[in-house]
């Protein structure tokens, strides 16, 4: 796929996207609203991720470590200290952004799958830490009947209005993604992700940008899972568990990393598989994992991702072939 | 003006020793040759220079300031630009891409205003557009602005190189191996471009096996041999010098006419 295709691609995908949020609540059931505002917030993670790894080059696992911050931060600060759920979530992205530039820096010193390992032991952390701490978070009970979001008498407890909300809330954090990415910021950070030595020769402060990508990354994690624990009304260690963590990088690596409409597909994929592969029943989880291996084998680079160096199977296929076939 | 020198400085590697008790002056306005047989200490000298390496003694100063301490992005942010002899792009990244990324450091607007898209930044960004273009125009390389880095032929590279470290507007760029694996075309313009520079006020630090193309640009010369300078000057009393001869001109023909 060149370049200007897979941008007219991208575009098409964005409308497409678009007419489907805003045709759904039209003639969608409640469960596919639900399923969709999921996608929304999942969507949200994902570009924060996309961030971090898509522009910076980072492999970072931190994501869930942000999205707990955001979402207990959410739920203790309405529950008990009954701040405005709004002021809640400012507040907790604060915090996100403090632990991020505190712990950024001495962590983005680390190269590749140092960085990778020292980032895992923070999301295995986060697990385990929430549901331990049982007296802050009450542990694997988790905590219930967070207030719901409103302004003046709309409250989005209603699923539709909370529906629009999320979805709004992707818009603006895409818009702001793309923003960054086509800026002087955007284009620093990639060259760091592809030749970290080069960027440093161009005078740009690896370190200082690698930090930015990841509060920056850190802000958007929370919010959404500030927005999450709102739309259910609920905490718990599982939202933040291991698996989520791989569910996110699978969103990012299968929409497409460092495009626009990638983290959306990618989370929508993720969200509905499940429904879609119901009927397999037990057989479900076997056949959503070869599906993912195929799709990854195919396009390396993800759906709507830049073409990557390393042939991907669709490439490779017909030259394996060929030399493996007895010539005519 | 802006003077880079290099003044007694060693750098061991283990046991051996790769620079040794260096003097070198670069200053801009200047083009400063610098040649040597393969594993003089040439390349050790350039990552010297530009923050990659540390020395292991002696000092290395930009109009007296200390360079010793400061890591190759500081460096760069002094007016100290580089090439690398690999000439790698930087892929995924098109050609226009490549060259204004080497501009960032004379990108101003704040986070906030590049978020907002204030028209302050805005500006900026179309401003330095603007330059890209002229560069890109000065290389031969704007037909092929939109293309992917990685899909230019070796020489365009070497130029797509030398175009991304300009972009910052140095005050001196150090240039390591600009001329190796160009047809002659291309080094005639090489040659073309390196003096424009200095005629821009730059300082040029040149280091090649190309002997001819060294000799025949450089106002000033530095010649190493096995980590230590054998002989320096102006390019004609170099020429003459007897142990360059002997370790060089005379002693390994071959070697210089092959690259």
């Amino acid at each position: 796929m060149t370049e200007a295709l897979r941008r007219r691609v991208e575009r098409l995908t964005l409308a497409a996207i678009v007419v489907v949020v805003v045709l759904a609540p039209l003639g969608g059931s409640r469960l596919l609203l639900y399923s969709l505002t999921i996608t929304a917030i999942y969507a949200i993670v994902t570009i924060a991720l996309n961030v971090v790894l898509g522009l910076a080059g980072q492999v970072s696992f931190a994501q869930t470590t942000f999205m707990a911050i955001g979402g207990y931060g959410s739920a203790l600060l309405t529950t008990r200290a009954h701040l405005n759920p709004w002021l809640a979530l400012v507040v907790a992205a604060l915090v996100a952004l403090v632990v991020a530039l505190g712990v950024g820096p001495p962590l983005l010193r680390l190269r590749g799958h140092y960085l990778a390992m020292a980032t895992f032991a923070l999301a295995l952390g986060t697990d385990s830490f929430v549901g331990a701490a049982t007296p802050l978070t009450n542990g694997s009970m988790g905590i219930s009947g967070i207030p719901p979001l409103a302004i003046g008498s709309l409250s989005f407890a209603d699923p539709l209005a909370f529906y629009v909300l999320s979805w709004v809330a992707c818009a603006i954090t895409l818009g702001f993604f793309a923003t960054l990415a086509t800026s002087y910021v955007g284009r620093a950070w990639r060259a760091i992700a592809t030749g970290q030595d080069i960027a440093a020769t161009l005078g740009i402060r690896l370190l200082q940008y690698k930090v930015l990508a990841f509060a920056i990354g850190a802000i958007m994690a929370s919010i959404a899972g500030s927005l999450y624990a709102e739309f259910t009304s609920f905490v718990g260690p599982d939202l933040y568990d291991i698996s989520i963590v791989v569910n996110i990088f699978l969103m990012l690596f299968i929409g497409g990393r460092g495009s626009y409409a990638g983290p959306l597909i990618g989370a929508a994929l993720l969200t509905f598989a499940p429904e879609v592969l119901s009927g397999f029943e037990k057989a479900q989880n076997l056949i959503f994992f070869i599906l993912l291996l195929v799709l990854l084998l195919l396009w390396p680079g993800g759906l709507l991702g830049r073409s990557q160096d390393a042939g991907s199977m669709a490439d490779m296929l017909p030259l394996w072939l060929q030399r493996r076939l007895p010539s005519r | 003006m802006s003077v880079l020198t290099m003044t007694a400085t060693t750098k061991t590697f283990g046991g051996l020793t790769a620079v040794s008790e260096l003097d070198l002056r670069i200053e801009q306005g200047e083009i400063h040759g610098l040649i040597g047989p393969n594993g003089a200490g040439k390349s050790t000298t350039i990552g010297l220079l530009s923050g990659f390496l540390r020395p292991t003694s002696g000092s290395i100063t930009f109009d007296q300031r200390d360079l010793t301490r400061l890591d190759p992005s500081a460096i760069a942010r002094l007016g100290i630009s580089r090439t690398f002899q690999q000439a790698t792009p930087l892929v995924g990244l098109s050609v226009f891409e490549n060259v204004i990324v080497g501009m960032h450091t004379r990108f101003h607007a704040s986070l906030g205003a590049v978020a907002l898209r204030l028209p302050s930044a805005t500006r900026e960004a179309r401003a330095l557009t603007v330059s890209v273009e002229t560069i890109l125009a000065r290389f031969d390389l704007g037909m092929l602005a939109e293309t992917d880095a990685k899909n230019l032929t070796f020489g365009q590279l070497r130029f797509l190189e030398i175009a991304r470290a300009l972009a910052m507007d140095p005050q001196i760029i150090l240039l390591d191996e600009p001329a190796a694996g160009l047809n002659e075309p291309e080094r005639q313009r090489l040659a073309g471009v390196v003096r424009e520079l200095r005629d821009r006020g730059m300082g040029v630090l040149l280091v090649d096996h190309d002997v001819p193309l060294v000799f025949g640009l450089c106002d000033r010369m530095t010649v190493m041999n096995f980590g230590s300078v054998i002989a320096s000057g102006k390019p004609e009393d170099v020429r003459a010098d007897a142990a360059v001869v002997e370790a060089y001109l005379g002693g390994e023909p071959a070697k210089g006419a092959a690259r």
